[in-house]
């Protein structure tokens, strides 16, 4: 299960997110991720992604339903990883694109210092419109925070 | 042996210190990504990556030594996507002393100076490199790309 406070940094601050998969050959393979949503019993997460290497993705989900996702909030780094296993995906619907739009702005308001002169609308295509969602049960939760606990395992909780 | 060439259009990309996510695999099947300061320009068919923290992309390398590694060109509205092998790693030398020196200020502008520390400097092979343009609010997926592999 996810822990209420990082569904709460997942919903509300974090801002940008990458997806690994792998080939039937152990080939790893990366994916740029539009926004994401944390399931009611917090065991599930549905992903969206931009129209890019979809044909790749689902393949390799079908084949073995290893994912991996990152999500960070910039510039803060807090960073957390949550891996599991695909369950299905699906084309998009009512409420995904405000999903991805909620990512866009919290990322392009972060952005947006470093970037001073930057026009908005190239800052706004980082986070490009998502074209599919996959939901993948969450099994471990990891720090990825940069410091001495990043890597470490919040979910399970490390026996000691 | 597989190898390609980096295009020059990506050594300004690299070498402004943007951002990158990497995924590496275990040999036991099981996908890892972690953010990465800096992608390292070391000539036309290697890259550097900097392991500060991360044991467990170090010791996925050593087991299964693919990566990925997505370069983000935020300026440039796309990113870079490198498939790498893992070839050795450097604790010394001129490969490390340059990573360094970048970390330190990355670190510094970053807000993450005593936190950002370089401990080797990871060199991989390149196997394929393509440019993907983000399509944005107004080009298509596949506008544009570009890509070569050996």
């Amino acid at each position: 299960m996810i822990p209420g406070k990082i569904v709460r940094f997942l919903e509300h601050h974090a801002n940008v997110a990458f997806a690994g998969i792998r080939d039937r050959d152990l080939v790893p393979f990366g994916h740029r991720v539009s926004g994401w949503r944390v399931g009611d019993d917090q065991r599930t997460m549905t992903v969206l992604f931009p129209g890019e290497f979809l044909d790749r993705l689902v393949e390799s989900l079908q084949q073995n339903g290893e994912l991996a996702v990152t999500v960070e909030e910039f510039p803060s780094h807090e960073t957390y990883q949550l891996k599991g296993l695909y369950r299905h995906h699906r084309g998009i619907r009512d409420g995904d694109a405000e999903m991805a739009e909620r990512t866009r702005r919290r990322f392009v308001k972060a952005l947006k210092p470093m970037y001073p002169g930057a026009p908005e609308d190239v800052l706004n295509a980082f986070v490009s419109p998502p074209s599919l969602a996959v939901e993948f049960e969450v099994f471990e939760v990891y720090l990825q925070t940069p410091g001495p606990g990043a890597g470490s395992r919040l979910v399970p909780p490390v026996e000691r | 042996m597989t190898m390609t060439r980096l295009p020059p259009e990506i050594r300004p990309v690299l070498d402004n210190g943007t951002p990158a996510a990497m995924v590496t695999c275990s040999a036991d099947g099981k996908p890892n990504t972690t953010v990465i300061s800096q992608v390292y320009y070391v000539d036309d068919s290697h890259t550097a990556l900097s392991f500060q923290f991360f044991s467990k992309t170090m010791r996925n390398v050593r087991e299964n030594p693919r990566a990925f590694v997505c370069v983000f060109d935020i300026a440039g509205q796309a990113h870079w996507a490198l498939d790498l092998a893992f070839e050795r790693s450097e604790t010394e030398g001129p490969i490390f002393d340059a990573m360094d020196m970048q970390i330190e200020a990355i670190a510094s502008m970053t807000g993450m100076s005593g936190i950002f520390k370089l401990r080797a400097a990871d060199i991989y092979r390149v196997l394929s490199v393509e440019r993907v343009p983000h399509p944005g609010l107004t080009a298509s997926p596949t506008e544009g790309r570009t890509s070569s592999s050996g």
